[in-house]
């Protein structure tokens, strides 16, 4: 297709009128109507996918012709998106046909020529570097770097390969920049990860509270139900707390403006209102709920970024029973004052906060994503949330949840339920103890005593020991850790340094721009897959299309790289093995409340969420009447909490501050994030005409006053630049985000222009997830 | 534009449909193939600069089904002040087609129109595309009998509002209805695309 021929109209008024039907149509009409044509077009084959891009997991059907998708349309037999897609979703066809698809393995050579190789030569490479790096440094010498974009066969392939076959634990995914901190939140108060609650929730809900979640941009289809909801019930209210303006506030019934990193102050201040005013549902919390503090001393904890902990970030937290006269005193810091000191949230809006929380007469859903879990103390806030909703017992009833959201398809689906983190084994369990290990031995017929009981390391560390040379062997699948890291600086390397580096992609990024192999992957439908979306929804899809040229999907690398290596047992599947892997995979979920539909059920469902037990879904985690693990006359019951006596743990946490504030060298906060149109680092939208044109660059968003000081207008170049590095944009002001004075915006989408350059890679304590969203940065007119 | 071969194929091929559209008789057979027959007769000149009313439709979409971009710049003004019910002429500015989700509920599709439609602020793609959009299949319903209602060739979802095509200044000649006056459409046409695969999951 010849896009560049095309011309735009500029204006209503220019080029040609849209009602010109001229006699040119007609002529037009005529002369083709006399020629020899078929007559009607070849019908589309239609079947079912999830989308690919974020976690919502909408439902599409993919039209095929000629051995290429060439439309999709919106399922409306689906019950996430009852057909409904956003402006990625409709384009999504095309992502699978830029022109620079990887289409053969290739091989760098030292000098940065690359060299078409077989896959047989491919794979022997990977195989013989693996083999010898584990041979001559030991299995913390060996790393997979994998992905929320995984679907769930080739997560589950890569944990099987890499701590049942090379007895190592560094595998961890991108999912650690991203959800690690939501799931120790559910981890840690009730021992079991992900949300008790659904979509359905967003029809049911009487009050919808957004920490720090751009929802119309990122989660678009499920702002859609919310709108919808509150279309038809007047007295739904929406409730945006966040630290800039976005297309969401402008739908907002309430705006609630945070400096960045108060929000621990305000949900505290939140806490304080409701137990001080009496709104605490104490016959729910004498039955459901115990209470734990941990580590508070901010000198203990650090940030994971500077001294010692530049280079290693290990913490460990306790968990130290407490008591609910302990949690009140603890709280009485935590004045509408002096919150709103910290915070600069008005004294009103605090209190008009904690009288929506307290509300008996109404459902509150609390919805939070990258804002709340990328924070050096994400695991605290997520913890915040979840005691608001302790507190108030609405939580495992219909309207009444915390929620957190997902950013990639199966972050849940595959990082999070096939555990493919450097501490994490399938459903729920951990390398750490050993009735986990001896299970997934069992499972996997390995010897007792196969898998390595030490974590591996997590995502950051993991690329800090590339660095330094004590990772030897990586291998990175479905994502581009080298737009997306922060402090992009730190990890610069030049293929060649005597470390390998494979990676498998569909498109060059500049991730395949410093590996030693590339692979080339098979993607969405063209290949056989399941992902896991944010509401446990499992939602498998079959193949399509015929993937281009020699792309393999990733679970297959994996298989034939583990057989090279002596490892084919972990694989010992015949023929198609896409089924009897999930299968498998499933019989780590039986019978402990995580329960998987069968592959049978997947293929003839539009999803399922688990658990699922005789057939049937699971709306409501933990409620009696939905979850089948409750008995009818619990109510709620956190069975999975074994640690706290079947009770949820409402945990104490301070506020403390971010890693990084303003000062006089660097008077502005730099916040980073997404838009509507591009999907993480671009790779796969940019290559999408409409979408790529309707936002080109990236850009930084700054607040009128602040560029009218600085005289800078919309357009203008502008220098931005933290302790770390330095980066030329165009500003934007009174654009779809507008950030209050003192504060910067800018997304993370384009590859030319990386704003992670500038990121500060400061960590959460326990999930050890990055903070982007908050660094001290300054800005010139260039 | 130099010759009509040189257009991109889709576009092409949307127009080979508005062909079969409009040759009310429909009773052309088939025969080789299409592309190449839109393409010679389309070489065969035609004004340049001049786009077709199918044409143009098909520039502004990915595919069949999917939403368009919007084609001018922001105007500084609510989508929906100028994309209402009936559409609105304004002089020297021209004519702004109305909205076809005005009636659209459920997923609340009217609330934030630049979720699916999008403007251009470039006009160069980053890396060129092999992808081939499935073209309008502007097939007429089909009738019982000479005079029967025809019924609905294409989905209804998103398409709620029939007017905003079928009537007014901004419906295409050969979609225009005769009885706009009737308003209840599915009265007499129906919706005769296929049901979705899979049998919806209740929930």
């Amino acid at each position: 297709m010849k896009i560049d021929r095309r011309r735009f109209l500029t204006g209503v008024g220019a080029g040609t009128s849209v009602a010109a039907f001229s006699c040119s149509d007609r002529e037009e009409a005529e002369r083709l109507a006399a020629s020899d044509v078929a007559q009607g077009l070849p019908d589309l084959t239609w079947s079912k996918a999830p989308c690919r891009f974020c976690g919502t997991g909408c439902g599409v059907e993919v039209g095929v012709a000629d051995g290429k998708v060439q439309a999709v349309r919106g399922d409306e037999a689906s019950p996430v998106n009852r057909g409904l897609l956003c402006v990625k979703g409709y384009h999504l066809p095309a992502f699978l046909y830029g022109k620079d698809r990887l289409t053969q393995p290739q091989r760098r050579f030292p000098d940065g020529r690359l060299e078409t190789i077989s896959w047989d030569e491919a794979l022997d490479l990977v195989a013989q570097h693996f083999s010898r790096t584990l041979e001559e440094s030991g299995p913390e010498s060996v790393a997979v770097y994998g992905s929320g974009q995984w679907g769930v066969h080739d997560g589950y392939a890569a944990l099987k390969w890499v701590k049942g076959g090379m007895r190592s634990n560094n595998i961890d995914p991108n999912a650690r920049l991203c959800m690690a901190s939501a799931v120790m939140g559910f981890v840690t108060q009730f021992q079991s990860d992900e949300p008790m609650g659904c979509y359905q929730d967003f029809e049911a809900g009487d009050d919808f509270v957004l920490w720090g979640n751009n929802m119309a941009e990122m989660h678009p289809v499920l702002f859609s139900r919310i709108l919808e909801h509150r279309r038809q019930d007047p007295n739904v209210r929406i409730v945006d707390i966040a630290t800039r303006r976005t297309p969401t506030s402008q739908y907002a019934d309430l705006y609630v403006e945070f400096k960045p990193g108060s929000d621990l102050a305000l949900a505290n201040g939140i806490l304080h209102l409701l137990v001080e005013n009496d709104r605490v549902d104490q016959a729910f919390v004498r039955e459901n709920v115990v209470f734990r503090r941990g580590i508070e001393d901010l000198d203990q904890i650090g940030f994971g970024a500077f001294g010692d902990q530049a280079e290693r970030y290990v913490f460990k937290d306790r968990a130290e029973e407490a008591s609910f006269d302990d949690f009140r005193a603890f709280l009485k810091d935590y004045t509408p004052a002096r919150v709103a000191e910290i915070s600069e949230v008005p004294e009103a809006q605090i209190r008009a906060l904690a009288e929506l929380y307290g509300n008996r007469g109404r459902g509150v859903v609390s919805l939070w994503c990258m804002g709340v879990n990328q924070h050096t103390r994400g695991t605290w806030m997520n913890n915040l949330i979840n005691n608001l909703h302790l507190l108030t017992g609405k939580i495992g009833r219909p309207g009444a949840n915390p929620f957190s959201l997902t950013g990639q398809p199966s972050a849940c689906g595959t990082a999070r339920e096939v555990g493919t983190l450097s501490n994490r084994l399938p459903a729920d369990m951990v390398v750490m103890k050993e009735d986990h290990r001896r299970k997934a031995e069992e499972i996997w017929g390995l010897e007792a005593g196969t898998i390595n009981p030490k974590p591996g390391y997590h995502a950051v560390d993991m690329f800090r020991a590339f660095s330094r040379g004590d990772v030897k062997a990586m291998w990175i699948q479905v994502t581009n850790p080298w737009v997306s890291l922060p402090n992009l600086h730190r990890w610069e390397r030049k293929p060649g340094d005597g470390r390998f580096l494979v990676v498998s992609d569909i498109y060059p990024t500049p991730t395949t721009e410093v590996a030693d192999l590339i692979l080339p992957s098979a993607a969405w439908v063209e290949r056989e897959g399941v992902f896991g979306n944010s509401e446990r929804r499992t939602q498998q899809w079959n193949q399509a299309v015929d993937p281009p040229g020699q792309a393999k999907e990733d679970a297959w690398q994996i298989i034939e790289v583990a057989k090279r290596m002596g490892m084919g047992h972990l694989f010992p599947w015949e023929g198609d093995w896409h089924e009897p892997m999930f299968e498998e995979y499933r019989s780590f979920t039986l019978g402990n409340g995580k329960d998987l539909a069968s592959y049978a059920q997947l293929k003839e469902t539009r999803g399922m969420m688990w658990p699922v037990v005789d057939g049937k879904e699971t709306a409501y985690r933990y409620s009696a009447g939905h979850d089948p693990y409750v008995k009818k006359a619990e109510g709620v019951h956190f069975y999975k909490a074994k640690g706290y006596g079947e009770r949820a743990a409402v945990w104490l946490r301070p506020y403390h501050p971010p890693a990084e504030v303003p000062d006089d060298a660097y008077p502005f906060w730099l916040t980073t994030g997404r838009v509507l149109e591009h999907w993480h680092t671009g790779s796969m939208t940019r290559r999408i005409r409409q979408l790529h044109q309707a936002v080109p660059s990236a850009y930084v968003e700054l607040n009128r006053a602040d560029a009218a000081a600085a005289s800078i207008k919309s357009g203008d170049r502008v220098r931005l630049t933290t302790r770390r590095g330095s980066l030329e944009l165009l500003a934007e002001v009174d654009g779809r985000g507008a950030p209050p004075r003192g504060s910067l915006f800018v997304p993370f989408f384009d590859e030319s222009l990386k704003i992670n350059e500038l990121t500060l890679d400061a960590m959460d304590n326990i999930s050890k997830e990055p903070d982007y969203k908050k660094c001290a940065a300054r800005i010139e007119k260039v | 534009m130099a010759a009509m071969n040189s257009l991109p194929t889709c576009m092409l091929r949307a127009m080979w449909v508005l062909t079969v559209l409009c040759s009310v008789s429909c009773s052309v057979s088939c025969a080789g193939p299409r592309d190449t027959a839109v393409s010679q007769e389309g070489s065969s000149g035609k004004a340049a600069g001049v786009k077709t009313a199918a044409l143009e439709r098909a520039e502004r979409r990915l595919f069949d089904g999917a939403p368009p971009i919007i084609p001018h710049e922001a105007l500084g003004a609510s989508c929906v002040s100028c994309h209402n019910e009936r559409g609105m002429a304004v002089e020297d500015l021209g004519f702004s087609p109305p909205s076809p989700h005005e009636l659209t509920g459920g997923m609340s599709a009217m609330a934030r129109c630049e979720q699916c439609h999008v403007y251009q602020r470039s006009h160069e793609p980053w890396v060129e595309t092999t992808f081939v959009g499935q073209p309008q299949d502007l097939r007429r319903g089909t009738r019982l009998y000479p005079g029967a209602p025809p019924t609905m060739p294409h989905a209804k979802l998103m398409r709620e509002n029939c007017l905003a095509c079928h009537s007014g200044a901004a419906a295409r000649e050969e979609i225009r209805t005769t009885h706009p006056e009737r308003q209840r459409c599915e009265q007499c046409h129906l919706q005769q695309i296929e049901a979705p695969m899979l049998k919806s999951f209740p929930i």
